[in-house]
């Protein structure tokens, strides 16, 4: 329950005002705008502030940012498309740590197909990668070389 | 193009598409940021990162739901993390104005005075009046746009458009006296 006090009375009527119903009724706003001078001076000049606002404009702009945001854009295409890279090693890795933990059952044997599945798992994630982990790179070359 | 058709290519990497978004809403959104961070060139600055942000964010866009309110919060958060970031500009000298046009329903004079007071106040008080008397949005929609409850924007809006007053009072706009001195609670 609102406490009915000055501030809070002028509060209401402003929200009313402004097409909010407070909690506080038209009625109980209007008996204490009835005995209170410095209220009704107050919404006086907070109204005419509000019709002073409401009969301006917001300025209109002209100016582009196309061009600026279109330079980098690029940028963030490529952030985009590395932001999803991670998920392919992360189903990597939950398969390796499965196959961990799997193994780890005591007494149990899977056989020799078994024990390759960790090395197939490489080769997928090289293959995913298309890139030999052996392959020196001619083109990187020490400063001065 | 409706803003859904665009959003959708802009998610398939068209960025045609997102050009079209941008100029779309360039204007309203550098409007809106100079009202939060009261000068242009932060403004740009504000507009041109969430534009940015919204093309990294595309896949988190509700289809359902309207394009510029969601892009308002990320604007809003721009602007607010700019205006932490910085020392406060100096204000351009000019004689024009920034954040109110022009109009017939006010001498240019005042227009400068009733700019330079809403300058003078804290940056929600200016966002939070922009939004309500420039733009004209209800309770409801300024609740939805600044992600709090109705009954906060109206209490917001008292003390801001006090305080506004109180500017407009100091720099001897007609009309206007200090206040009553209600506390602010």
């Amino acid at each position: 329950m609102t406490k009915l006090n000055c501030e809070s009375v002028s509060m209401a009527a402003m929200a009313i005002a402004d097409g909010y119903q407070s909690e506080l009724s038209s009625d109980q706003i209007e008996a204490h705008l009835a005995e209170c001078l410095d209220c009704r001076h107050e919404i006086g000049q907070l109204r005419a502030l509000s019709s002073l606002l409401d009969a301006q404009e917001r300025r209109q702009r002209t100016e582009s940012v196309w061009r600026l945001v279109e330079q980098r854009l690029p940028d963030v295409a490529v952030a985009r498309s590395t932001s999803r890279a991670w998920r392919p090693f992360m189903l990597f890795g939950v398969l390796l740590l499965g196959y961990r933990l799997v193994e780890m059952i005591p007494e149990r044997d899977f056989g020799l197909l078994f024990k390759l599945v960790p090395v197939v798992l490489v080769i997928a994630a090289f293959s995913y990668l298309r890139e030999n982990p052996f392959k020196i790179h001619s083109e990187l070359r020490l400063e001065g070389e | 193009m409706d803003d859904r058709a665009a959003i959708e290519r802009c998610r398939a990497g068209d960025k045609d598409a997102f050009r079209h978004v941008v100029e779309r809403y360039q204007a309203e959104a550098i409007g809106h940021a100079v009202a939060i961070l009261g000068n242009r060139e932060d403004a740009m600055d504000a507009v041109q990162e969430a534009f940015i942000d919204t093309f990294q964010t595309l896949d988190r866009i509700d289809l359902a739901r309207r394009f510029y309110p969601w892009f308002y919060i990320i604007l809003r958060n721009r602007c607010y993390k700019l205006a932490a970031g910085r020392k406060k500009r100096e204000t351009n000298r000019s004689d024009e104005t920034e954040i109110v046009a022009p109009t017939s329903s006010i001498r240019p004079e005042d227009a400068m005075l009733l700019e330079q007071a809403m300058l003078e106040l804290p940056t929600e008080d200016r966002e939070l009046i922009s939004l309500r008397h420039l733009d004209g949005l209800s309770y409801q929609e300024l609740a939805e746009r600044l992600e709090v409850p109705q009954g906060t924007i109206m209490s917001r809006l008292y003390y801001a458009r006090k305080r506004l007053r109180e500017k407009l009072a100091r720099h001897s706009f007609i009309g206007f006296s200090e206040g009553t001195g209600f506390s602010e609670g």
